[in-house]
């Protein structure tokens, strides 16, 4: 009896929306002698802020490059939304499309305009021929000029994007990200290099529309400040394995998955240059 | 200069010696001739201007040859040179299609026009298709060149989303290589209008089929004509494309430099 009950539809549903990406003993390498990651296991349920944060080099990039199938483990299970990323996978490729990946270096297109680097983000939804000539759908660009709008970006759409400032090109890429309709956000230390402000701007942008589309944001970090502030959990790595991993909520932390740690002991951990 | 580079320097002369001798080079010679230049620029003056007339026109079909092989052979270069990529292809598909490029670099393209003068018979039309095949050779290598340093960042970010090869293509590769290739174009198009002079001595057609005519009844100073107007027709081509580079490429690259920080 339990077992037919588990099969209901509504209970099924529970069962199948809750994890959005799941890594069980995660192990990966770029040259077959080290490991990069360290026997990884997360657990992230959909609609979370997560964050990851950890010193430079200590495998952060290497992590959300496995989420959308950059990079193949060598050891352990990924499921993203219950598939398994990998780029020659005809099922994951099509959740690429709503996979918003924005790296480090934002990996915008220099020669072409604003609205045309975001109009990129729409590109799984066109066939080849209106690609090729760059024909899109009336509703695409009032969508593209939407978010324009939204990210601040008004009257910049014909600006070349190598023309941009920094704070400017990272919101270009979220445009970008957001024009795929995403339901995951992975995003690489994008607000790393900017002045304070122009920081929060970003991360507000972000979290606001987390809220509104029920996405799945994983951001790194290398500010454990701004990551305790925006994020539903944040994931510390160290030497390519996850040690500690915290659940905030409002100012509080309120759960640990590891450690019995205060707040200040995090952020020493956390800190480049330790203090004694 | 110690005793190691010494020994150089006079091997170096030494060969420098004995191959002029090989060769009958003669320095001597050279500067006996000299007056024999003067004859020619004599009777350059007495040419008839009509003559000047036929020169311009025969650079018109020879910058026209050009044109056409430029702007033809690069549209086929395009194509080969995204399989000819490493970044784009696997190895069973850019592997084939350079060997084929190798191929038609090995041959200059007055060997292409001895051949298409035997296939077409004489005239610009086996002229162009030399142009066409020289200029396929180089600018695709010089493409896929560029298309290998593109940066990939963009192409792993576009990469990412899921999108077709052929949208990577027509988003990330084109748009980043574009600068390059109004380069290449400039370049391959000055290269021609020099190389379709010459084509003429095949009987390829352009200013090089009087220039060698010419030369075959002795008349140097008709000859000398046709130089002059080359060269005017060069240097007024050099000077264009300085100033079309300025204008498109330097800008853009500028761009990026200011970017990468
Ligand atoms: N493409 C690569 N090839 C070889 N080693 C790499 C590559 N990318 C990253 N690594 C190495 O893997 C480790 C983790 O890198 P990364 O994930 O980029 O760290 P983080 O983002 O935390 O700074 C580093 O030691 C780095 O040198
Ligand atoms: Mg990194």
């Amino acid at each position: 009896m339990k077992l037919i009950q588990m099969t209901k539809p509504s209970s099924f549903s529970e069962i199948s929306t809750k994890k959005i990406i799941q890594m069980n003993d995660v192990w990966t390498s770029y040259d077959s002698k080290d490991y990069t990651l360290k026997g990884i296991n997360l657990s992230i349920d959909r609609g979370t802020n997560y964050a990851i944060v950890g010193k430079s080099g200590s495998g952060k990039s290497t992590l959300l490059k496995l989420m959308n199938g950059m990079m193949i483990p060598s050891k352990g299970i990924i499921k993203v939304d219950y598939q398994t990323p990998n780029m020659k996978n005809k099922k994951f490729k099509v959740m690429m499309h709503k996979i918003g990946y924005i790296p480090q270096s934002l990996g915008l297109i220099k020669n072409i305009t604003v609205l045309e680097n975001i109009l990129v983000g729409a590109l799984p939804r066109l066939g080849t021929v209106q690609s090729l000539f760059k024909i899109f759908p009336e509703d695409e660009i009032q969508e593209a000029k939407k978010i324009l709008k939204l990210v601040g970006l008004s009257g910049k759409e014909d600006r070349k994007a190598y023309m941009l400032s920094g704070g400017e090109k990272r919101r270009v890429a979220i445009a970008r990200a957001f024009m795929q309709k995403p339901t995951i956000l992975l995003a690489d230390e994008i607000v790393s290099e900017l002045d304070h402000v122009t920081a929060r701007e970003i991360m507000n942008l972000i979290a606001d529309a987390q809220k509104r589309m029920n996405l799945t944001a994983i951001m790194v970090h290398h500010d454990m400040q701004l990551a305790l502030e925006y994020a539903n959990r944040v994931a510390v790595i160290k030497d390519g394995e996850k040690i500690l991993e915290i659940g905030v909520e409002g100012d509080k932390i309120v759960d640990f998955q590891t450690g019995n740690l205060s707040t200040q002991e995090i952020m020493e951990l956390y800190s480049d240059e330790p203090k004694k | 200069m110690n005793q190691k580079n010494n020994l150089i320097v006079g091997i170096i002369i030494a060969l420098l010696v004995a191959a002029s001798i090989n060769v009958d080079a003669n320095p001597l010679e050279f500067i006996e001739g000299l007056p024999n230049l003067g004859i020619v620029a004599e009777e350059m003056t007495e040419v008839e201007p009509k003559l000047f007339e036929t020169a311009l026109w025969s650079m018109f079909e020879t910058i026209q040859m050009a044109f056409i092989g430029t702007v033809v052979g690069v549209a086929i270069s395009l194509p080969l040179s995204m399989l000819a990529a490493r970044n784009l292809n696997s190895k069973y598909v850019y592997g084939p299609v350079r060997a084929i490029l190798a191929a038609i670099r090995t041959f200059p393209s007055i060997l292409w026009a001895i051949l298409f003068v035997i296939m077409v018979g004489l005239g610009p039309f086996a002229g162009v298709l030399a142009l066409i095949m020289y200029t396929v050779g180089f600018v695709a290598k010089l493409q896929y060149e560029a298309i290998e340093a593109i940066d990939s960042d963009p192409m792993d970010a576009v990469g990412s989303i899921g999108v077709s090869k052929w949208q990577l293509i027509r988003y990330v590769v084109l748009p980043e290589s574009a600068p390059h290739l109004l380069g290449q174009m400039l370049y391959m198009f000055d290269y021609n209008v020099r190389q379709s002079s010459i084509l003429g001595l095949v009987g390829a057609g352009g200013i090089g089929f009087y220039i060698i005519n010419y030369i075959k009844f002795f008349e140097y100073g008709k000859v000398a004509i046709f130089m002059v107007v080359v060269l005017a027709t060069v240097l007024i081509i050099d000077w264009v494309s300085v100033k079309i580079r300025d204008k498109y490429i330097i800008k853009s690259q500028h761009g990026m430099e200011v970017s990468a920080k």
